[in-house]
């Protein structure tokens, strides 16, 4: 490379002359990832307080079955379909929780390093802005969704054994009956709608990384005030609500691409396993739409404007 | 392509401001460069753009790399220190020394830990919790473990009382510096690390005002301390400087002879300090 250093060469544990080593890219990326949980601590904190939270309920809550009567779970085959709803219903809380949380470090995670100048240490460090901002990215679309799903499976292990405990010393009626069959076809369902919900949502998270990139200060008020004005402006001026339209259908869109209306699993008269979404819910439809894969390419832009800027901008 | 840092015209305004004006200097491996300038002068624009931190135009070459399209390669063989708020206040001493340890190829995590031993900060401590003094001494933890060609310094001891300040250059020039290392190094505090200094660039409204190495500074410039009725006829060697001293008048020239100058008084090599406030200020020649 030059010549006053390759004189030296030798006396040093590496050679000036040979071409400077690197890390591996997993080593570098699990760094990078482990940092995100040091940093924003309520990626990890929330979820597992929610988990508290269910296993104090279920430890001492009393559960309501407000069916027309008590006659619908006498049977086997609903008690079956219970467990797969208290699966269902311990799953919601938890991936609630965990969209707020991974939304809320979404848009923190870019912006944060800038406000407290931390930017500059960071970028004293061989890690390219490519690297270090898809890592935030693995993190908000791969750990996080993954970390929820495994975290709704234990607690649905962990569930049933706390409530069967009860049904046991008799605090509780036998409202449930264990099917590993039901318990796996509802896990079935959940991790594929988690995949075509993390696949929908991407523009979105996208779309809060550059806010997090670009905001000067408050980038919760950058990234929602857009998706509230734009429409009434556009309603104001033209009477027309497309953009509305819009932003509803990126929000939401992917419920009725699965047909989650026609699942039917809990009516009036009985409950059925979550399992039977399988057969109804059009997972190949949403995965085979092409508004899910334009948003994927949309994504792919945001996340390469996020790290323009992040490479480029100047004011620290 | 001996230089570690060759710089050729660097321009860069913000606005109407231009923060470098044309700055052509370079650096050579094992020197301790002390780039010194006023407020506002440039430093930190100059070496943000030696860091690929900041977009300009002219020629920057560093470590034979340009920083503006070879960022990431550069940083495995340059370290630096902003200035001393730029750790994470969550960050756990742990904490850094993993990350460091995971990321960068040539990071010794024994010669850290080594280090932070004779210190008295905590492992588990969050930096957040830690005094300046330590966070600074944390940084410099992690910069001595890392075998780096090329260490820049931005004003690394800003707002540190003497005791951390003075360790801190010790740490540098007995723990780190070799004659295959180059620091380069801003700074208010010229008197207190001018020993430190193997060269000196002045910079001021942007422009290189003087680049030297220290040891030619002896023969470019004098300082002669003459008393006040010689003045009038000493300043016919135009010094580029003058002020009063006790009565006194210290003038500054550049480029005469001690044998001219020493029959006005007494003749002594500027202290890096004086020559900065002499170039500065001086309006006679540049």
């Amino acid at each position: 490379m030059n010549t006053t250093l390759a004189d030296t060469a030798g006396e040093r544990p590496r050679s000036a002359a040979a071409p400077a080593a690197q890390k591996n890219l997993g080593e570098t990326l699990i760094t990078l990832v482990r940092r995100e949980f040091w940093e924003h601590r309520a990626l990890w904190l929330a979820p597992l307080a929610v988990v508290g939270l269910l296993v104090l309920c279920a430890a001492i809550g009393r559960i309501h079955i407000d069916l027309d009567d008590a006659g619908p779970v006498a049977g086997e085959a609903q008690r079956v379909a219970v467990l797969t709803i208290i699966q269902w219903v311990l799953a919601m809380p938890l991936y609630l929780v965990v969209m707020c949380v991974t939304a809320f470090y979404l848009l923190d995670c870019l912006y944060a390093e800038r406000k407290d100048r931390s930017i500059l240490f960071w970028k004293s460090l061989p890690v390219s802005d490519e690297l270090t901002v898809s890592a935030k990215m693995l993190v908000a679309l791969v750990v996080m969704p993954l970390a929820v799903f495994v975290l709704a499976l234990a607690a649905s292990l962990l569930f049933p054994v706390i409530l069967g405990g009860r049904v046991l010393i008799g605090s509780l009626p036998p409202v449930f009956t264990w099917s590993t069959y039901e318990w796996a076809r509802t896990e079935i369902v959940m991790l594929l709608v988690t995949l075509v919900a993390v696949l929908w949502y991407a523009p979105l998270a996208g779309y809060l990384l550059l806010v997090s990139a670009w905001a000067r200060r408050a980038p919760i008020l950058w990234a929602t005030l857009p998706l509230v004005l734009s429409p009434v402006l556009e309603w104001v001026a033209f009477g027309t609500r497309h953009l509305a339209d819009f932003i509803n259908y990126r929000l939401n869109g992917i419920w009725w691409l699965l047909g989650v209306h026609n699942t039917h699993i809990i009516t009036k008269h009985e409950v059925k396993p979550v399992g039977t979404a399988l057969a109804v819910l059009n997972f190949r439809g949403a995965l085979t739409s092409i508004d899910l894969w334009l948003g994927l390419a949309v994504t792919v832009a945001l996340v390469y404007a996020a790290i323009r800027i992040r490479r480029y901008r100047d004011d620290t | 392509m001996s230089a570690v840092i060759e710089a050729r015209g660097l321009t860069k305004s913000y606005g109407a401001t231009r923060a470098l004006d044309g700055v052509s200097f370079s650096v050579e491996a094992g020197r301790i460069v002390g780039l010194i300038g006023p407020n506002g002068a440039g430093k930190t624009t100059a070496l943000k753009a030696i860091l690929g931190l900041t977009s300009f135009s002219g020629e920057l070459r560093v470590l034979g790399l340009d920083p503006r399209t070879q960022r990431d390669a550069l940083m495995r063989e340059v370290c630096f220190i902003a200035d001393v708020a730029v750790l994470p206040r969550w960050l756990r001493v742990r904490q850094a020394l993993d990350f460091v340890a995971g990321v960068h190829p040539y990071f010794d995590r024994a010669i850290a830990e080594s280090f932070l031993k004779k210190t008295d900060i905590q492992m588990g401590s969050r930096v957040r919790e830690l005094s300046k003094g330590m966070v600074t001494q944390l940084h410099l933890a992690l910069v001595l473990a890392i075998d780096a060609r090329l260490l820049v310094l931005d004003e690394p001891t800003l707002g540190l009382d003497l005791l951390y300040r003075r360790s801190f250059y010790d740490t540098l020039l007995n723990d780190y510096f070799d004659k295959e290392r180059t620091i380069l190094l801003t700074t208010h505090q010229v008197e207190e690390v001018e020993n430190l200094f193997t060269d000196v660039i002045f910079i001021n409204h942007g422009r290189v005002a003087l680049s030297a190495a220290v040891e030619e500074l002896g023969s470019r410039y004098q300082q002669v301390t003459i008393a006040a009725e010689q003045a009038a006829r000493a300043r016919e060697l135009q010094p580029f400087y003058e002020r009063e001293v006790f009565g006194r008048v210290a003038m500054y020239f550049e480029g005469r002879s001690p044998a001219e100058l020493g029959a006005y008084g007494e003749l002594r090599t500027p202290s890096i300090a004086d020559l900065f406030v002499a170039k500065m200020q001086g309006t006679g020649r540049p």
